[in-house]
């Protein structure tokens, strides 16, 4: 570049930042940035690993006040007081350990968030009405991955089925030799059930057999008109 | 023996955790060899409390020396790594 003069525009700001990152540095060897990289990404890590955990225990769940409902439930079942004192909380059934799929339920949850803004469920009448909208989505991700949340805890395989109740053991035999999963027989484990819940169960099952995309129970509260309508054909469309 | 792998695993402990690792990165920050050592020290005070809870009765002394001793070494090595590796 020979024409360079002397009133030559100043690269602006953000240029000059983006060249300087660029360039060879004159001034820091090579294992000197290659250590301080390697510290600052066990250091990022670590930080990102932190936090992530740190939204992953009850008291975090909690700590809206919308799902203070749930918990007033779960504290009367057995995976919350029984007689071994062993738990199960809110993301051991909710969230699922793998790496992959967990950093993609804490994604999808963000929009927990919005709702909790802008308050779709703030009151014990708006959130029986969006309840069974709310139950379907979760049967729906526990039916498809065969209810891995709780098979982190239970097994049909270390099941003494002569120490279970007949019923029990009658129907877990049943459940193994016709490939049905615990959330085909043990919906309202941690919550209330909204009425009608087996019909809008047996649909999400029928609609994810016959290979089709879930069109999910309409919840009153999320209806927008036209424009619902709209998005939802096109999610369908998407789906199918 | 015990006693002896119980050392060793806090201080390796330490390494890998908050003394070591940060300790290094802030002694890489500074030419000076007592700023470095003290980074790393402060580190290695700040750790033990953390991870207790911020719960002085819970800190035990040995486990406090130790990552001291690890935050300081750490800084001072980081403190060296800037002393070889650049020229500012
Ligand atoms: C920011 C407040 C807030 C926090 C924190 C929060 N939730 Fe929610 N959650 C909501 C709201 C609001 C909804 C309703 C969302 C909707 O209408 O789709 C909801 C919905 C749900 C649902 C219904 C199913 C679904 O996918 O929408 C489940 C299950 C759930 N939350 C579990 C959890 C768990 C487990 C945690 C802790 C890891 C948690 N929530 C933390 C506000 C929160
Ligand atoms: C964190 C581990 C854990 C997870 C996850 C978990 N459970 Fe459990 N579950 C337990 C423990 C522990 C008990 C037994 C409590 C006791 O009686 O000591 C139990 C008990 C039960 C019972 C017996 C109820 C009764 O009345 O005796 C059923 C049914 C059950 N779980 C179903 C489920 C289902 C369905 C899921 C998935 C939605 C699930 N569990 C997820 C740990 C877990
Ligand atoms: C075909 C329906 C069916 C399926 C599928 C099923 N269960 Fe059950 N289960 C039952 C019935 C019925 C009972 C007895 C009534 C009750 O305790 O709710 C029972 C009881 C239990 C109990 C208590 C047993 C006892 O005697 O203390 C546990 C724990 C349990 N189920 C866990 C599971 C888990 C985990 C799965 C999935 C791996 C599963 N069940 C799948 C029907 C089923
Ligand atoms: C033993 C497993 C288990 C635990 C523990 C658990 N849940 Fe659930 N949760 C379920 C299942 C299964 C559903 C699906 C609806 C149903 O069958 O009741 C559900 C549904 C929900 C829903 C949808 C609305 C509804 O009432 O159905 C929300 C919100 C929710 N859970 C939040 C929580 C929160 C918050 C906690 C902790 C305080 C928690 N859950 C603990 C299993 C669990």
């Amino acid at each position: 570049m020979a024409r360079s003069t002397n009133d030559e525009k100043q690269p602006g700001f953000i240029r000059r930042i983006w060249n300087a990152f660029w360039s060879p540095s004159g001034v820091l060897s090579l294992g000197f940035l290659i250590i301080a990289g390697f510290l600052a990404g066990i250091l990022f890590w670590g930080g990102f690993h932190w936090a992530l955990e740190e939204t992953n225990n009850e008291e975090f769940c909690i700590s809206c006040h919308t799902m203070s409902k749930n918990f007033d439930e779960y504290t009367e079942t057995v995976h919350y007081n029984n007689h071994s004192g062993v738990r199960a909380t809110c993301p051991d059934c909710h969230v699922p350990h793998e790496w992959q799929h967990k950093v993609k339920a804490k994604i999808m949850a963000s929009k927990d968030l919005f709702h909790e803004i802008i308050g779709t469920i703030d009151t014990d009448e708006k959130y029986e009405e969006h309840r069974l909208h709310m139950a379907s989505l979760v049967w729906e991700k526990m039916k498809k991955s065969d209810s891995r949340e709780c098979r982190n805890c239970h097994a049909f395989e270390y099941m003494d089925f002569t120490i279970q109740e007949t019923r029990a053991a009658k129907d877990h035999q049943l459940a193994i030799d016709e490939g049905k999963t615990c959330i085909d027989c043990h919906q309202g484990i941690a919550h209330g059930l909204p009425a009608g819940y087996l019909e809008e169960y047996r649909s999400i099952i029928e609609a994810l057999e016959s290979g089709e995309g879930v069109e999910l129970q309409k919840s009153s509260l999320l209806d927008m008109g036209p424009a619902t309508e709209a998005l939802k054909s096109f999610l369908n469309g998407k789906t199918e | 023996m015990l006693n002896m792998l119980d050392i060793l695993g806090t201080i390796a402990g330490n390494v890998l955790s908050l003394p070591g690792i940060l300790g290094l990165a802030l002694g890489m920050m500074t030419r000076n060899l007592l700023v470095a050592a003290i980074l790393g020290g402060l580190v290695g005070v700040a750790e033990p409390f953390i991870f207790a809870g911020f719960d002085a009765s819970k800190v035990e002394t040995i486990d406090l020396v130790i990552a001291i001793a690890v935050g300081v070494v750490a800084g001072c090595i980081g403190r060296a790594i800037r002393v070889k590796g650049a020229t500012v």
